[in-house]
């Protein structure tokens, strides 16, 4: 067993976390008919118990399904806003670093701008603006910046392999500059890309917890942000609620970001 | 000796000259800053302005309810400019923005709404600078702690400690510390109690400075671990320099640069995120008047309070970029 393969299993290893809470709490949702919203007055705020192991929330909610629910949405955001960005982003960013000149200048003026623009204020506008802030429009809001890290990422990484060795020597032995770029230059191009996948997903995760938590969340309350809220509020008189908030944040993003960093050695290694 | 202080002198002469002719190019990615971040302001109230007047929702029914009649619905309306055309009205807008001038406050008649922003900042701003300024000499002294050798292998420890507050989420953290420190141990007043005065400040902007030290820190420590093998610290060694004068005399300056980045951005983050952290500790100032301008549709607080935490935001990350490019013109092709 040399050194190698040992650090690359230690690598995937940094994955099974987030994939371990994203089963968990997904078949928790599939197959648990209690609901994350139904209120029984009677239990409000009242401490763990064997029916409800993680206790009750404000108005007798019961927080085992709101904490689960509220991680699997959470989630499902940060997988689709990064795969978004990353979608969009990796592709402009390639093209941009291998095309040089104008269009990469304004590439990556483009992400200075996207980049030091305050996407909570963004957010914070956007859905004061709307009668009821769902989820859409808090994951639209997060699209329309999350790409911009991706591209820098893929500009400079494509620029690094266009003036590598082997493209040209690929290029040299008279291979079309669509070969070039397909069998070359991306798939060198997207791992250092992929390792932003992971820091993008824990950074919407955080994102939409702060949303949640000072009051723009979707209005069926089940989001992290308003599960900490709830705790933060009820602190002096429930405080099980506030670490079932606590722990259930600290968990979805963590692992996230434990992920990304196993990518990122996983990548270095490989 | 004279021999080997003439090129030291004509180095020092040159470096004078071009110095003063970097000064002309100095400004050059100053101004693009500045140009760049007065874009960032203006799409930013652009992106304000229209949300609050295309989207679906009449905001004159947002503000009075279901129930008011069509005519205080078309009065307010009036009052708030909404029956001019829109062009008109994004003109008014901006002319206001550059006159600090949008309206008075709607919960408040008589009193303007940067008037009402003005007020809110003091709080806001001894919060975060308070926070960044321990924040800052905590992550420089950790990166330093993790660097130098003072510590041996407890250098790895420091490390691995700043890596794991860099990862913890602070809405998640803060107020858990709050419940333990404040409400378990009764150690501090709560922050958000009005009377809990100087202490009270201290202990949330102490929270706030960890993951900012954490940052910090992160930065600082790649910065220094560049400068290491420089020869000019074997130098400052070999002359017998004690290894606190060369980490902190020596090493630290040419690693300034991007400290002084981090550091202005953290600030920016602060200033832009006030409504999550004031949320956090309960306590008044900007994000808290832009929630109670939220929770009221109070439209004309809520737009000057967004512009003006994105221009604290933008100011303080322009500012960073103006400043590593004065620090380290290097960095410049």
């Amino acid at each position: 067993m040399n050194r190698e393969s040992r650090r690359r299993r230690a690598a995937l290893l940094a994955f099974l976390p987030a994939v371990l809470l994203a089963l968990g709490t997904g078949l928790y949702a599939l197959f648990s008919h209690s609901s994350p919203s139904r209120l029984t007055l009677e239990l409000a705020w009242a401490g763990p118990s064997a029916g409800r192991p993680l206790g009750s929330g404000d108005a007798g909610v019961d927080l085992l399904p709101l904490a689960c629910h509220a991680t699997l949405r959470a989630l499902a955001l940060a997988a689709s806003v990064s795969l978004f960005g990353f979608l969009v982003g990796t592709p402009l960013g390639g093209a941009a670093g291998l095309s040089r000149g104008r269009f990469e200048r304004w590439t990556l003026r483009v992400c200075d701008l996207v980049q030091s623009f305050p996407t909570f204020l963004m957010a914070l506008a956007v859905l004061s603006a709307v009668e009821v802030p769902s989820r859409l429009y808090i994951g639209l809001v997060f699209c329309v910046t999350s790409w911009a890290s991706f591209a820098r990422i893929s500009v400079a990484q494509a620029r690094t392999l266009a003036d590598s060795q082997f493209v040209e020597a690929a290029r040299a032995l008279g291979a079309r500059r669509a070969r070039v770029v397909m069998a070359h230059v991306l798939p060198n191009l997207l791992g250092p890309v992929a390792v932003q996948l992971g820091t993008a997903a824990a950074g919407v995760v955080l994102g939409e917890t702060a949303l949640g938590f000072v009051g723009l969340g979707p209005p069926d309350g089940v989001s992290l942000g308003s599960l900490l809220e709830q705790g933060t509020l009820a602190m002096l008189r429930a405080p099980h609620v506030l670490a079932v908030g606590a722990v259930a944040v600290a968990l979805a993003s963590g692992t996230l970001q434990l992920a990304s960093e196993g990518l990122r050695r996983l990548v270095h290694v490989a | 000796m004279s021999a080997a202080a003439r090129p030291g002198r004509a180095v020092s002469g040159r470096g004078l000259g071009e110095r003063l002719a970097r000064g002309g190019r100095a400004l050059w990615p100053i101004a693009t800053r500045t140009l760049g971040a007065i874009g960032v302001l203006v799409v930013l109230a652009t992106l304000v302005f229209l949300a609050l007047r295309l989207l679906p929702g009449d905001p004159a029914a947002l503000i009075l309810g279901d129930q008011a009649s069509l005519a205080d619905r078309a009065a307010l309306r009036a009052r708030l400019g909404l029956d001019a055309p829109l062009w008109a009205q994004y003109l008014h807008y901006l002319r206001g923005l550059f006159t600090l001038d949008i309206g008075d406050s709607l919960t408040r008649p008589g009193v303007g709404a940067f008037a009402e922003v003005g007020r809110a900042l003091g709080p806001t701003s001894e919060l975060a600078g308070l926070a960044v300024g321990l924040g800052s000499v905590i992550g420089i002294g950790a990166a330093l702690f993790s660097v130098a050798p003072w510590l041996r292998r407890g250098r790895k420890w420091v490390h691995r400690g700043i890596l794991a507050v860099a990862a913890t989420p602070l809405v998640a953290f803060a107020p858990l510390m709050t419940f333990v420190v404040a409400v378990h141990w009764r150690l501090v007043p709560l922050p958000g109690d009005p009377d809990s005065g100087f202490s009270g400040l201290l202990f949330a902007s102490g929270l706030l400075s960890l993951p900012l030290a954490a940052q910090v820190a992160r930065i600082a420590r790649a910065a220094l671990l560049d400068q290491q093998n420089a020869k000019f610290l074997d130098v400052a060694q070999a002359k017998g320099a004690s290894s606190l004068r060369v980490w902190v005399v020596h090493a630290l300056p040419p690693a300034s640069a991007p400290i002084a980045v981090v550091i202005a951005t953290q600030l920016g983050a602060l200033l832009g995120g006030a409504v999550v952290l004031e949320r956090l500790f309960e306590r008044p100032g900007l994000g808290t008047l832009m929630l109670q301008a939220y929770a009221a549709r109070d439209i004309p607080v809520l737009e000057a309070s967004v512009i003006a935490a994105g221009f604290l935001f933008v100011a303080a990350q322009a500012t960073a970029a103006a400043l590593s490019a004065v620090i380290d013109p290097r960095g410049q092709a």
